[in-house]
């Protein structure tokens, strides 16, 4: 077990490296002076010293490869660089946001497993009923709308038409932990309303699938009450698969959060990510979107832990 | 009669590693393999599943090329051939599965897919490739009207006859058959069989026979090789491997295979133990972990294969200690 | 036309009339999308502008016409671009491995990392925004989910033996992947495009929707939805529109998905899920039960249930087993061998049912018929007086869970005792099949031991609670000989262990049968055709189905093998008399009618109406 996580953690490391080269070659393979697009809008040619300012700035006129070296070296001491709209360093507004983030996705993330996989599992035990036509088309529907029109709709529901919930904003938890997770409650169950609607198609579909498997004919076989057959010799099995497909969906959950945390003036990583993009700030776009990725790639150095603590048999494949 | 196909110390290990950082072990699947076969003969391949007999068959093929060693066809070698040069070669020898679901594509007609092997290598003028598909179906026994049918609408054993009539489509001399009868039912079975004995013989085909049926091969084939982990244990003629084996191993082989003529009540000696990994063989005669003869020699040493009787070849020590035992009724 | 299609087809013409609107729109008599009329803003639905006014005054129909233009242009176009790209890279990687595989296949994967909405819009901040720079960016997007698809699908279809039947016979590698792999991978690259064009719709609202994809005045779902949120307290209704657009858009979308993948990989599995789930209707015993040894089997059928009604899968099976014998059931497959030892014990598959006929069976409680039992009452006589082995020991051990405490669960199940005792037993018990150093393999993982020994474990498992009636489904099938030779010899020992336990054992290997049983019932297509002893069976069988299965062993010295001619007929397609006619040298018309199992003396019976002509001299 401990050399799987060692391994784990390495191919982690290893794609951690992979994606940051990726993002830096996503700036010099594409057609044309990086410092002339980033300044060019529409149609009008940027102003020549200005491009020769933003070149210097960004390092653009050292080799490609001196500025790699500067690149990954900077990367390994958590050095994001400075912003250039206001020269601030990038690393220290990041390390304040990156919790509240992780605090959205991990609750949806909760939120959605706690309701996706009994859901799930009670459709596939009734397979053809009416309640499994109903949780199915609901999740299909949920799965369906778009996240922000999801948040959208609550805002005006619950805090314009019912005044239930202010519409967002944030308050830290140590201040007034009441008012924090009130604030929390709405984002959170916009973001886990289609990973809740995947985990019911997924646990559904995995659950018919190991219910046709010759283990649960076993089970029946010794004798086993239906209770321990569908916990034990099922769903077990069942989750096997789920939590693949969670590590799968983790990339759609966490550009969820970009929308949401925009919607709910959430201050997360996105909201800036997306003021960032508008005013085309290089440095702090790449900042944003290489701390999400790791996060990402440590979501599912996680998923591949819980993975292998549920089969046994991952251990030792590959 | 020179052969047509012989393999000269063939050896093929698939390298393995336990985790992307474990410690890197090989499995040897063939070891050290010589074999000829010769027109109008047929040589059974018999073992238990691990013992290299699907590759010794991928290997003659040259769909699988050898880690050390070689395969001569008609004097050449395979290797000699490269890309277009060996796919003109494979027209020479062709291939007959186990699974007969498997083994057709399921979304063209059987016709296409026995033309395919005709117009590779343009076997006959297209004109007439309807004709010699018609010719080939029925020479499996099959009607011709059939051809424009999906494999779907056929029965296993008709399959299986479809398999055959692709693989004679371009006019091979060597055939491998590679557990073709054993997804079949016993009455189907014996259809095979037969059809496979009629077409060596129409044919003048040289086949190799890979089976763990004990049975089917003591009917079918002329000749016997015994595998064990990657080796031939045991060669000879067919009646009198079966009546006279001389390895330890063909003859618990043998006695464990259940009879029809064996007197009710009586069984044969039970081998203890399993098959041993392949990645991690015993050394010396690899056989030694379950021989009730065993010595210390057996540990320290390969045993070499000898020669022990007129074309009868058997790799084991105390082969002087296993005259007259064992053997089918 | 299944089912399955229609429904696909009743959406997919759905979504052409959809998709023909803005398709359309250049024709179609629209209100202008651009230009402003302040006096209309945020007017309500009306004839004219039959959905409202924006907050420009603008017609929200036409609005939400064009807008679909730009989302369906992106979305399409991104999806059909990588499909391109994705497929070739997918299926050079799957077919050709080693380098080809990393630099098509590993490579796409580290895309994979970047969350795709985050991706878009790194490229969004150096190329701008706009429909152009959304598609390339989408299109990078879905590459490597088509190259991760094709490519799972080529390594499975490169696999298989008419692929490899291809190589052998010396085509063109380019030409198989064209003609053959190509064609068995469009299925999931199709579920894959309707999956990625609903992904991209998404994705470029999402964007416009944050102002970074769409530039206005254009419209676009996503901006509509934006600048509708700002204004949402003066015209709910701006929100709804555009909304229930891109969601209906998405889910018919899905919706499409989802039938695709019904109509291209059609399950096995009937609808309905596990029918042992369900509550089921009791079948009361029609005949009182009568004094039975062990077990005595009258007229048992087994049947199907379709669409268009049932069908009969065996029927009229009879036999009976007295405690300590081992009765054989053997047959070709088809023959209900299996279904009727699974009927026992109410494990029949979905969509299959006991349809008449009884199972007499003693228990300590009285004789119970065991056809007429339902899931619950099942439960306390399975795995304690009838257990099961099956054929495929890998399968049947559940693989996420140790040995040790798979045995150790059907002890407890019907005798509650403490763990630690439980787990000594088991030890006990796997020391008994001779699997070797049980303390330290009941913390096995099934994946960890052998085949024989999963088979070894496997009947430890039926024999833990000593049972009255063992039935063991093709026990040695999966196993090499001289494997198979020992756990037919573990069989022999169990039942010298336990004299009174009588064996119900399914096989198709009459040498098999000759090895392990007392006595024989010979079935042919959903029937018993002949019964005995085994020894009298084989020396002198009365059916000619029996005659001819033991003549076409290969174990004669004859140069030719007896075959019998044609093939098991397919259930529903029965022959009304005689099952075994069709193939029969000894067919008369007599035969034609439906045959009962006759009594022929000394305890044995045979479905044949002339076996006395044909074995006179034995009658």
């Amino acid at each position: 077990m401990l050399r799987y996580v060692a391994l784990r953690v390495l191919i982690a490391l290893v794609l951690v490296w992979l994606v940051s080269t990726l993002v830096f070659l996503v700036l010099h393979l594409v057609p044309g002076d990086p410092a002339e697009l980033l300044l060019s809008a529409g149609n009008t040619a940027p102003d020549p010293e200005a491009v020769a300012q933003l070149r210097s700035q960004m390092g653009l006129d050292r080799p490609v490869l001196a500025q790699y070296a500067a690149y990954i070296a900077d990367l390994t001491h958590l050095d994001f660089g400075v912003s250039l709209r206001d020269q601030n360093p990038i690393a220290p507004e990041l390390a304040l946001r990156l919790p509240r983030t992780l605090e959205l996705i991990l609750a949806a993330a909760v939120i959605a497993s706690l309701i996706g996989v009994p859901l799930g599992t009670l459709a596939a035990m009734r397979d053809g009923g009416w309640s499994e036509k109903l949780v199915s088309l609901l999740a299909s529907a949920a799965l369906s709308t778009p996240v922000f029109v999801v948040g959208t709709t609550l805002v005006l529901v619950f805090a314009q038409w019912l005044g239930w919930i202010s519409a967002g904003g944030y308050v830290p938890l140590a201040e007034d932990p009441l008012r924090h997770l009130s604030l929390l409650a709405m984002p959170a169950v916009t973001i886990a309303l289609p990973l809740t609607a995947v985990m019911i198609r997924m646990t559904r579909a995995s659950v018919l699938e190991v219910l046709e498997k010759d283990h649960v004919r076993t089970a029946r076989a010794k004798g086993l009450a239906r209770g321990p057959i569908i916990r034990r010799h099922v769903v077990r099995n069942a989750l096997v698969p789920v939590i693949t497909v969670l590590g799968l969906e983790m990339g759609t959950l966490i550009g969820g959060t970009v929308l949401v945390e925009y919607v709910f003036n959430w201050p997360g990583l996105s909201g800036y990510l997306v003021r960032a993009v508008e005013a085309r700030d290089y440095p702090e776009v790449v900042g944003i979107v290489l701390v999400i990725s790791f996060l990402f790639v440590l979501l599912n150095l996680l998923i591949d832990i819980t993975y292998a603590v549920l089969d046994p048999r991952v251990k030792l494949a590959k | 009669m020179s052969p047509v196909i012989e393999a000269l110390e063939l050896t093929r290990n698939f390298p393995s590693r336990s985790g992307w950082v474990g410690a890197k072990r090989d499995v040897w699947a063939l070891r050290g393999i010589n074999l000829s076969i010769s027109r109008g003969e047929t040589v059974g391949v018999v073992g238990e599943s691990g013992c290299g007999k699907s590759t010794l068959g991928n290997i003659l093929l040259g769909l699988d090329s050898p880690t050390g060693g070689g395969v001569r066809f008609e004097g050449k070698y395979l290797h000699d051939f490269k890309g277009a040069h060996r796919r003109q070669m494979r027209k020479r020898m062709q291939l007959v599965f186990q699974d007969p679901f498997g083994s057709l594509d399921p979304r063209r007609s059987v016709g296409a897919q026995i033309a395919d092997g005709l117009r590779n290598h343009d076997v006959v003028p297209a004109a007439e490739i309807p004709a010699e598909v018609a010719r080939l179906l029925t020479l499996v026994g099959l009607a011709p009207s059939v051809a424009p049918r999906r494999p779907s609408q056929f029965s296993g054993g008709q399959r299986q006859r479809i398999a055959i009539a692709r693989a004679l489509a371009p006019r091979p001399d060597f055939i491998v058959a590679d557990e073709p009868v054993s997804a079949l039912d016993v009455s189907i079975q014996a259809q095979i069989v037969n059809l496979l004995a009629d077409l060596r013989e129409e044919l003048d085909l040289a086949m190799l026979f890979i089976s763990h049926d004990l049975h089917v091969v003591r009917h079918l084939c002329t000749r016997v090789v015994v595998m064990y982990l990657g080796r031939i244990v045991e060669e000879g003629p067919a009646e009198q491997i079966f009546t006279a084996p001389r390895h330890p191993y063909t003859q618990a082989l043998l006695a464990a295979t259940p009879s029809l003529k064996r007197p009710a009540g009586e069984t044969g000696k039970v081998l203890d133990g399993e098959l041993p990994s392949p990645a991690n063989p015993p050394s010396g005669c690899a056989f030694r972990t379950r021989c009730a003869l065993a010595t210390g020699d057996c540990a320290s040493a390969v045993p070499p294969l000898e020669t022990v009787g007129p074309e009868r070849r058997t790799a084991c020590f105390h082969a002087d200690l296993t005259a007259g035992q064992g053997g089918l009724q | 036309m299944t089912r399955a299609q229609r429904s696909l087809y009743i959406w997919l013409g759905l979504a052409a009339v959809l998709i023909a609107f803005p398709l359309l729109a250049p024709v179609l008599p629209l209100q202008p999308t651009i230009g402003m009329d302040i006096p209309h803003r945020f007017a309500g639905p009306s004839a004219a502008n039959w959905l409202g006014n924006d907050e420009y005054g603008r017609d929200v129909l036409s609005r939400i016409i064009w807008g679909a233009r730009a989302s369906l242009a992106v979305a399409f176009g991104s999806a059909f671009c990588a499909a391109v790209i994705g497929t070739i890279l997918g299926l050079l990687g799957g077919y050709f491995r080693g380098i080809t595989e990393v630099l098509a296949v590993r490579s796409t994967e580290i895309v994979i990392c970047l969350p795709p909405l985050l991706l878009a819009m790194l490229v969004i901040t150096i190329l701008g925004a706009g429909v152009l720079t959304l598609t390339v960016a989408l299109t990078i997007l879905f590459v490597p989910n088509y190259t991760r698809v094709v490519y799972a699908a080529t390594l499975q279809t490169g696999g298989l033996d008419f692929v490899k039947a291809q190589e052998a016979m010396g085509t063109h590698p380019l030409k198989i992947l064209a003609r053959t792999v190509l064609p068995n991978i469009v299925p999931p690259l199709l579920v894959q495009f309707s999956l990625t064009v609903a992904s991209g719709i998404l994705l470029e609202s999402g964007l416009s929707f944050l102002g970074l994809g769409v530039v206005p005045p254009a419209p676009s779902w996503g901006l509509m939805i934006r600048a509708a949120r700002a204004a949402m307290d003066q015209q709910p209704l701006l929100l709804l529109w555009p909304s229930l657009a891109l969601a209906g858009t998405v889910l018919l979308l899905n919706v499409i998905c989802d039938r695709l993948q019904d109509v291209l990989s059609p399950k096995t599995a009937a609808r309905g899920g596990a029918a042992w789930l369900r509550r089921q209707i009791k079948r009361t015993p029609d005949a009182p039960a009568p004094e039975v040894p062990l077990l005595k089997i009258e007229d048992l059928s087994v049947g199907v249930a379709l669409e268009q009604g049932s069908m009969g899968l065996t029927k009229g099976i009879a036999f009976e087993v007295k405690p300590g014998e081992t009765m054989a059931l053997v047959g070709e497959s088809g023959s209900g061998k299996t279904l009727t030892g699974l009927a026992m014990t109410g494990l029949l598959p979905n969509a299959l049912s006991v349809t008449g006929g009884h199972a007499w069976f003693r228990t300590e409680a009285g004789v119970v018929d065991l056809a007429a039992l339902t899931e619950e009452e099942f439960g306390p006589l399975r795995g304690n007086d009838i257990s099961m082995v099956f054929q495929d020991a890998a399968a049947a051990l559940n693989p996420v869970h140790r040995i040790g405490d798979q045995l150790a669960e059907i002890i407890q199940c019907h005798r509650p005792m403490p763990k630690q005792q439980a787990e000594a037993e088991v030890v006990e018990l796997l020391r008994k099949v001779g699997i070797p150093d049980p303390e330290r393999r009941i913390r096995a993982y099934p994946f960890e031991l052998s085949g024989g020994q999963r088979q070894r474990a496997m009947i430890a498992m039926a024999v833990a609670n000593a049972p009255k009636l063992l039935i063991a489904d093709e026990p040695t099938t999966a196993l090499d000989p001289t494997i198979q030779a020992q756990i037919l010899r573990l069989f022999a020992k169990l039942k010298e262990d336990n004299p009174g336990m009588g064996v119900i054992f399914v096989t198709h290997n009459l040498a098999v049968v000759k090895e392990i049983a007392t006595h024989v019932s010979v079935m042919y297509a959903g029937q018993v055709v002949e019964q005995g002893t085994v020894e009298e069976v084989f020396a002198d069988p009365r059916h000619p189905y029996t005659k001819a299965l033991l003549a076409s062993v290969p174990e004669s010295d004859a140069e030719r093998l007896e075959s019998i001619p044609g093939t098991v007929p397919q259930p529903g397609a029965m022959p009304e008399g005689c099952r075994f006619a069709p193939r029969c040298g000894h067919a008369a018309a007599a035969c034609a009618a439906p045959q009962p199992l006759l009594d022929t003396g000394e305890g044995r019976t045979t479905r044949c109406l002339r076996w006395a002509d044909l074995w006179k001299d034995v009658a």
